[in-house]
């Protein structure tokens, strides 16, 4: 098995090239026919390619991506070598990672796939115009079904090129979104804080608990205020959630204390027979807070004398 | 889903229990897992391979790193020519026990993978299969 | 095999830190050790350092357990510290979360949670035996 392509994240190896050009009936006819048409391509590539160029430059969107006559004229060389690789007769792994990689650098850059099934409408129909002004009607049809096959099949591979890239970012997204979405807070020595707001589904919970027990171990933590005050819907699986994170917690030598329950909370917990003896509930944050600082031996009292601070000056 | 066979390790003493549990390690790390999916996988993995040794006198281990679509995971089969689970229900039913029994062991297992997988027959043997996946 | 394990006394408590694989052989060694020197030192505590155990499955789960069962028959409280937050974590989700064993994070606070409970101990019954 070939390594995973790093571009579209499939496997391309020899088996999977084989099975879509199998599904688009491209056959090796059909690239014997293409590159017995080289010399016609060549002879009217750089006019394509101008044409091309002409449409892009034309066009408000296009025109930002070529700011200058120098990159201009080296992306049209690029370009048309690209369009003759139509006409090398072969479709094999170095064919599809060079298609590949012009389909990343080009979504790179922010060109995405409209611009490319746009060039390749652009290639088919100027192509279709000398096919049939310099061959025989049915060499021209023949010709111009194999072409047509062929740019399919790389159009195919762009295709799975822009998912992956766009699918890796949402990836990434999710994953920053999931760190964002467990701020446990040390709100005073050896005490954490862990406000719990949205729906919690089984991934999330996981992720709660391992976030949790690695917090505990980096302020080496006494205890954990878990406030569920934002959380719209405590079921069986959220209350187990609860349950077994304590029970992790514990063995770290931490205690749990878990604030925020509803009337409407509480009803269910005790509806579901869930055991929560383990541990500590409360109704109100404050009074979770007061309860940590008495369980680390700590209390908050009125300030003697002149009590209050003085607001500062601004 | 592809697979590649990364590993295939002995069980025939109670060190190689050790061994095939590096193994897994040192894959699931080279893969990304992150240290509690590791230590699912890990621990799962030193469970049915203890169970392997102690209760069916040994067998063989086989670690492969598995991919389908965009996620990648690890896939560990223990497979040993011992007496078979008689009651299979029963065992993966979980509980405790005191003896030198298979309990908790199994069904804890099966909860901290993805997939498991469990055949035996009595008088032949006992084939899990476990995979993880590697969160994305 | 006696021995692999090595067990000091430290402020009046037992300590021992696992930091080899745990066989068969090696376990068994270990739980005679322990209460050879409950024995001996007369100590009132055991503390269990697990900082170095990477893989806590059932067998491991059941020595630990046992070893305080020991123990505690022979009058002297456990406690298991430095356990990884990834075992914690696989322990539970297995189901196995060791209930009837007492933690604490690290050293530090295992001793004073020991030296807080000897207290209790000893209000409540007066001196033990000497």
């Amino acid at each position: 098995m070939s390594p995973r392509n790093s571009t579209t994240g499939l496997e391309l190896d020899d088996t999977t090239i084989r099975s879509r050009r199998d599904y688009c009936e491209l056959t090796d006819d059909d690239l014997v026919r293409l590159r017995s048409l080289r010399g016609l391509a060549e002879n009217h590539a750089d006019r394509i390619i101008e044409s091309l160029y002409e449409l892009m430059l034309s066009r408000e969107h296009t025109r930002k991506f070529f700011p200058d006559e120098a990159t201009i004229a080296r992306v049209k060389r690029l370009q048309r070598k690209y369009f003759l690789e139509l006409f090398d007769g072969r479709c094999d792994l170095e064919y599809v990672e060079n298609r590949l990689l012009v389909g990343a650098v080009h979504e790179r850059i922010g060109l995405g796939p409209a611009w490319y099934l746009g060039t390749y409408r652009r290639y088919l129909d100027s192509l279709h115009q000398y096919f049939y002004a310099e061959l025989a009607a049915d060499e021209a049809a023949a010709a111009f079904a194999s072409l047509q096959k062929l740019v399919w099949f790389d159009v195919s591979l762009a295709m799975d090129a822009y998912i992956f890239a766009n699918s890796d970012a949402i990836r990434r997204h999710q994953a920053a979104l999931r760190e964002l979405s467990t701020p446990v807070i040390l709100v005073h020595d050896r005490i954490l804080l862990l406000p719990l707001v949205g729906t919690i589904d089984s991934q999330r919970a996981q992720q709660v608990m391992d976030t949790v027990l690695l917090r505990i171990v980096e302020e080496k933590a006494r205890c954990i205020i878990i406030d569920i005050a934002g959380v719209p819907v405590v079921d069986t699986n959220v209350a187990d959630h609860l349950v077994k994170t304590t029970a992790a917690v514990r063995l770290l030598g931490a205690q749990t204390i878990l604030t925020g329950i509803s009337a409407q909370v509480a009803r269910t917990i005790v509806h579901l027979g869930v055991d929560i003896t383990t541990m500590h509930t409360l109704s109100r944050l404050q009074d979770g807070i007061e309860l940590a600082l008495r369980l680390v031996g700590k209390a908050i009292r009125p300030r003697k004398g002149s009590a209050r601070l003085a607001p500062r000056e601004s | 889903m592809t697979a590649r066979r990364c590993h295939q390790l002995p069980i025939a003493v109670e060190d190689d229990i050790i061994v095939v549990r590096r193994a897994v390690r040192t894959l699931a790390e080279a893969h990304g897992f992150d240290t509690f999916a590791s230590a699912a996988l890990v621990t799962a993995t030193s469970e049915l391979t203890r169970n392997a040794w102690s209760h069916a006198g040994g067998g063989v281990a086989t670690i492969d790193v598995v991919e389908e679509g965009n996620r990648v995971g690890v896939r560990v089969t223990l497979k040993d020519s011992g007496p078979g689970i008689a009651d299979l229900p029963a065992a993966l039913s979980g509980g405790f026990s005191t003896a030198r029994s298979l309990g908790l062991g199994l069904s804890g297992s099966r909860r901290l993978v993805d997939q498991f997988d469990l055949q035996s027959t009595v008088g032949q043997g006992t084939t899990v299969e476990i995979l993880k996946w590697k969160m994305l | 095999m006696r021995g692999t394990i090595p067990i000091l006394r430290i402020d009046g408590v037992l300590l021992a830190a696992v930091q080899v694989e745990l066989r068969d052989a090696v376990a068994e060694a270990f739980q005679v050790d322990v209460l050879t020197a409950i024995e001996s030192e007369r100590a009132r505590g055991l503390v269990i350092d697990i900082t170095g155990i990477d893989v806590v499955d059932t067998y491991v789960a059941r020595i630990l357990t046992d070893t305080g069962r020991l123990a505690a028959l022979m009058g002297t409280e456990t406690v298991l510290v430095g356990m990884r937050p990834e075992i914690a974590a696989t322990l539970v989700r297995m189901g196995y979360p060791m209930q009837g064993v007492r933690t604490a994070l690290d050293l530090e606070q295992g001793l004073r949670l020991l030296r807080r409970s000897r207290r209790a101990t000893v209000g409540k019954y007066g001196r033990g035996p000497a």
